[in-house]
C-alpha cells in the first residue's frame, strides 16, 4: 500500500463564505482496482467504493494509514459503476445490470435484482431523503426505485437507442435536485432530460451537443457524452460535465468541459473549457451556497478544479493522480477522490 | 510439375491474347485507362502448363474484413471475464459447445459452426505501419524486394481467365491508417482496385456526351478495324490491346456491382444503415460476380482511450454486418467458395490504462476464419489466464498467411522466381495451422 502521511490541514475558522483558492492532496491510498464510484455511508468517516474488480471496498478516511478492505466476498459479475447510501443500506449497481442492497457494517447482501436493466447500469443516484433510488443504463431507460423496498416505481423512456449514426447509444449520468423533486439525466449524444420525480414527466430538455464527438471520416466512430450532472442547492442551476470536441478520438484529448444552465429558463450561463486539463468531467458538485462548482475527471491524469459560478473563472485546480471517476465531500472543505488506481484525501483552502 | 513460377518477364514480352487480359489492368485508383498504360510493362506470361490449371480454377474468393487500428482480442474472440485484465464484458456461449466469445458478438456466437478462431497470434510488431506490413504480407520486405500482400497473391492465384471483373478490390473509406495495399514484386497488374473516397471505381462511367449505343458502336468499329489490322500484322501486341479494351469494357459494365441501390430494399435493410454494412454488401456482390479478393477495411479500432465504449460501437457493427454477410453468402451457395477473415495489424494490451483504453499489443492476439476451407467451430491456440502470452499453438504472421492460402486451395509452398531468387508464396518455414483447415 502506498501512503503519504502528511496530516490533513485543519480548516481555519472563518465566517466569510468560503471560496477555494488552493487544492492540497493530503494523503493517497492505493486502491485494489480501477475505481469508478464512491459513497459515504451516513455521516461516518468510512467510505465505500466499487470498480473493476467487481467488488465493493471501504476505507476509513480518518485513519492515520487508511487501508482498503473488501465489504464482502460477494461481488457483482462486472464493473461496479454506482454506489449510494440510502435507508441505512448501501446500494450498488454495475455493468452486470444488477442492483445489490448491502448491510454497510456487515457486508451482508440484503437484496439483489439481477436484471434491474437490460444493459449496462451506468450510474446511480439517491434522493436527498434517501427514499428513492434512480438508475440509468444503456437500455436508455431511467428507473426510479423505492430505495428501501427495492420496488421499481417508474420506468422512463425518452432517449433513442441508437446514435444518429446508427450505433448503440449510452445513458451515462443521473442526479436528483436538492429538494428531490427533479431528476436530470444525460446521454451520449448530449441530451439532458429534466423530469418530475414523482410522475416522470419531462419538464425540460437541454442540448449539449459539443460533448459528443462523431468522427465521420478518419475513424468513423464516436467518443464523449454527458458524464456528470449536478443541480445547485436552490435548484436554479444545472451543471453538465463531459469533454469538448475531440480531434483524435483514439484518446481523451478533448478539453474538459462544463456547461451550466440557468433553470427553468434553460439559458446557458457558462461554457467552461479547461485550457490546462483534458478529458472527461466525471463528477460535479456545487458548493453549499452554489457560489462555486467542484469538478473532477481527467484523461490519463486526473484533475480536481473549482470554478466560480459568478464569473465562470477558475478558482483552484490541481492534478490528482490518475483519471478521477468520483469524489465525496467529507465536510465543506475536505473530500475524498477515487480514480484509476488510487484514492486521495484532499483539502480545499482559501489560499 | 514445377512449383516455381517465373515472375518478372522482360517488358517487351507480351501476353498471348488467348491467355489473359488481367495483366493489363490493376492499379485502378488512377482510373481504368491509366491503369491500362501503367501496367503494360508488368505483364506476366503464364506458362503453357499453367493454362490448364488456370482453367481449373473454380470460383474461389476471399473477403478480408480488415479491423484497422487493431481490435481487442479480449472484447472479441478471446474474452477473459473476471480477471484483472478482462474488462467489463462477459463471455457468452456459442452454438458450439465449449467455445465462448465476448458478449459483444452475440450474432456471430450463433454462427460459430462456420468459424475457426485463432487465439495465439504472436506477430511481435506493435506499431501500425510495420504491423500491417507484416500481417498483410506474411513477412516484412527484404532489402530490394517488396512482397505482395495477401490480396495480390490471391488475385494472381485465383484470378480467372477472361475475367471482366477486377481481381482485387480494396475498400478503405476512412482516412486513419488508410493503406492502399501492395502487389510488391508481382507488379501493378495485381494491385488493388482501391476505393477510398467513393464506393465505386473512378472514371468507369461513360463519357457524359456518349450514349451506351454510341459506345457499343465505337467498340464494334474498333473491333472491326482491329481484326483487319491483325489479319495483316501478326503479333501479340494487337491481341493484347484487344484484350485490354475488352477488359476496360468489362470494368465499365461491372461498375454497377458497387451500387448497392441495385439490391432489393430488404437486402439493404438486412445489412443495416452503416457504411460498413454497405461495404459488406458490396463485397458480397463482388464475389458473386467473380472477384477473387475483396478487402473491406473497418477503421478505426485504436482505442487508447475508452476502449470499452469504442468496442461497444464497433463490435456491434462487426457482429451485425459480418453475421449478415455469412448468412447471405451461405444462402447463395457462396460461403463454401468464400473465405471470410477478420484481422487487423495487431490486438490490444491486456492492461487497461487510466483512460480506460487498451494500447497496441502483438504478442497474444486473435483472428477469425470462416467459410471456405475452414473447419468451423474450432479454436486454435490459447493465451494465459490474463492474456499476456501465448501458451499453446503459437502462430506467426507467416503461419497465418500460409493457412489462408491453404484454405482456398493455394499451395503456400509454391515459389515465384523473382529474378533468380526462388520466393515461396508464404514465407520460408511457415506452417499452415492444420487444426483450422478441413
Amino acid at each position: 500500500m502506498s501512503l503519504t502521511e502528511e496530516p490533513a490541514v485543519p480548516a481555519p475558522a472563518e465566517t466569510a463564505p468560503f471560496v477555494p483558492a488552493k487544492v492540497t492532496i493530503d494523503r493517497t491510498v492505493r486502491l485494489p482496482s480501477i475505481t469508478f464510484c464512491l459513497a459515504r455511508h451516513q455521516t461516518g468517516s468510512r467510505v465505500f467504493c466499487g470498480g473493476a474488480d467487481f467488488g465493493l471496498h471501504s476505507f476509513d478516511t480518518a485513519a492515520e494509514k487508511p487501508e482498503t478492505k473488501p465489504l464482502s466476498e460477494t461481488r457483482h459479475s462486472s464493473y461496479v459503476t454506482g454506489i449510494v447510501s440510502a435507508g441505512g443500506m448501501l446500494i450498488s449497481g454495475g455493468y452486470d445490470k444488477s442492483l445489490i442492497w448491502w448491510h454497510a457494517e456487515t457486508g451482508q447482501q440484503i437484496r439483489r435484482i439481477d436484471a434491474a436493466h437490460d444493459r449496462w447500469i451506468r450510474s446511480l443516484a439517491v434522493s436527498p431523503d434517501g427514499l428513492r433510488l434512480a438508475t440509468v443504463a444503456d437500455d436508455m431507460r431511467t428507473k426510479i426505485w423505492d430505495a428501501v423496498s427495492g420496488q421499481c416505481l417508474l420506468t422512463l423512456e425518452g432517449y433513442d437507442q441508437l446514435t444518429p449514426h446508427g450505433f448503440p447509444s449510452m445513458l451515462y449520468a443521473v442526479c436528483f435536485s436538492a429538494d428531490g423533486k427533479r431528476l436530470a439525466t444525460g446521454n451520449k449524444t448530449g441530451k439532458v432530460l429534466i423530469r418530475d420525480t414523482d410522475t416522470g414527466t419531462i419538464q425540460q430538455t437541454l442540448e449539449v451537443p459539443v460533448m459528443y464527438t462523431w468522427d465521420p471520416k478518419a475513424r468513423r466512430h464516436s467518443i464523449g457524452g454527458i458524464r456528470s450532472l449536478a443541480f445547485s442547492g436552490d435548484g436554479s442551476l444545472l451543471a453538465v460535465g463531459g469533454m469538448g470536441q475531440v480531434g483524435n478520438i483514439d484518446h481523451l484529448e478533448g478539453k474538459s468541459r462544463i456547461e451550466v444552465f440557468r433553470l427553468p429558463a434553460g439559458e446557458r450561463m457558462h461554457e467552461i473549457e479547461d485550457s490546462k486539463y483534458k478529458g472527461l468531467v466525471e463528477k460535479l458538485q456545487f458548493s453549499g451556497d452554489s457560489k462555486w462548482l467542484l469538478a473532477a475527471g481527467g484523461d490519463n491524469g486526473g484533475f480536481l478544479s473549482a470554478w466560480s459560478m459568478e464569473t465562470g473563472k477558475l478558482l483552484a485546480q490541481e492534478k490528482v493522480g490518475n483519471h478521477l471517476h468520483a469524489f465525496e465531500m467529507l465536510d465543506d472543505r475536505r473530500l475524498v477522490t477515487v480514480g484509476h488506481d488510487q484514492a486521495a484525501l484532499v483539502t480545499l483552502s482559501a489560499g | 510439375m514445377s512449383n516455381r513460377r517465373l515472375i518478372p518477364v522482360p517488358s517487351d514480352q507480351l501476353l498471348p491474347s488467348s491467355v489473359s487480359r488481367r495483366g493489363f489492368l490493376g492499379g485502378s485508383a488512377i482510373g481504368v485507362g491509366g491503369a491500362l498504360a501503367a501496367d503494360m510493362h508488368a505483364v506476366n506470361g503464364l506458362r503453357a502448363e499453367e493454362i490448364a490449371g488456370e482453367l481449373r480454377r473454380g470460383e474461389k474468393h476471399v473477403i478480408l474484413l480488415w479491423l484497422a487500428g487493431g481490435a481487442s482480442q479480449l472484447e472479441t474472440w478471446d474474452p477473459k471475464p473476471g480477471v484483472k485484465t478482462g474488462g467489463p464484458f462477459a463471455a457468452i456461449p456459442t452454438n458450439v459447445a465449449g467455445i465462448q466469445v465476448s458478449e459483444l458478438l452475440p450474432k456471430l456466437a450463433q454462427r460459430m459452426q462456420l468459424t475457426a478462431v485463432i487465439r495465439s497470434l504472436n506477430t511481435k510488431i506493435a506499431d501500425h505501419g510495420r504491423g500491417a506490413d507484416l500481417v498483410e504480407r506474411g513477412r516484412l520486405d527484404d532489402p530490394g524486394l517488396r512482397y505482395p500482400d495477401l490480396g495480390a497473391v490471391v488475385a494472381k492465384e485465383l484470378g480467372r481467365l477472361e475475367s471482366t471483373v477486377p481481381d482485387y478490390v480494396s475498400l478503405y473509406t476512412s482516412t486513419e491508417g488508410r493503406r492502399k495495399g501492395t502487389s510488391g514484386f508481382l507488379g501493378a497488374r495485381y494491385a488493388p482496385l482501391f476505393l477510398a473516397e467513393n464506393m465505386a471505381p473512378p472514371n468507369s462511367a461513360l463519357h457524359e456526351k456518349l450514349t451506351a449505343s454510341e459506345h457499343q458502336d465505337r467498340a464494334a468499329l474498333r473491333d472491326l478495324l482491329s481484326k483487319r489490322f491483325t489479319a495483316e500484322h501478326r503479333g501479340s501486341t494487337v491481341g493484347s490491346l484487344n484484350s485490354a479494351y475488352q477488359r476496360v469494357q468489362g470494368m465499365m459494365a461491372s461498375a454497377g456491382l458497387f451500387n448497392v441501390e441495385q439490391e432489393p430494399a430488404e437486402v439493404r435493410a438486412r445489412y443495416g444503415p452503416t457504411q460498413f454494412g454497405e461495404q459488406c454488401l458490396i463485397a458480397r456482390r463482388l464475389v458473386e460476380a467473380g472477384v477473387p479478393f475483396v478487402k473491406v477495411a473497418r477503421a478505426w479500432w485504436d482505442s487508447h482511450g475508452q476502449n470499452f465504449e469504442t468496442h461497444l460501437e464497433l463490435c456491434a457493427d462487426l457482429d451485425h454486418c459480418m453475421s449478415v454477410l455469412l448468412d447471405d453468402l451461405q444462402e447463395r451457395g457462396l460461403l463454401e467458395k468464400t473465405l471470410v477473415i477478420t484481422l487487423g495489424e495487431f490486438g490490444r494490451t491486456p492492461g487497461i490504462n487510466a483512460s480506460l483504453g487498451r494500447d497496441h499489443f502483438a504478442s497474444a492476439w486473435s483472428c477469425s476464419l470462416s467459410g471456405m476451407g475452414i473447419r468451423g467451430g474450432v479454436v486454435h491456440g490459447a493465451t494465459d489466464a490474463e492474456g499476456h502470452t501465448v501458451v499453446d499453438g503459437e502462430a506467426s504472421a507467416a503461419d497465418l498467411f500460409a493457412t489462408i492460402l491453404q484454405a482456398v486451395g493455394i499451395d503456400h509452398t509454391h515459389e515465384y522466381m523473382v529474378g533468380s531468387r526462388p520466393t515461396p508464396l508464404a514465407d520460408f518455414g511457415s506452417k499452415p495451422i492444420r487444426s483450422v483447415l478441413v
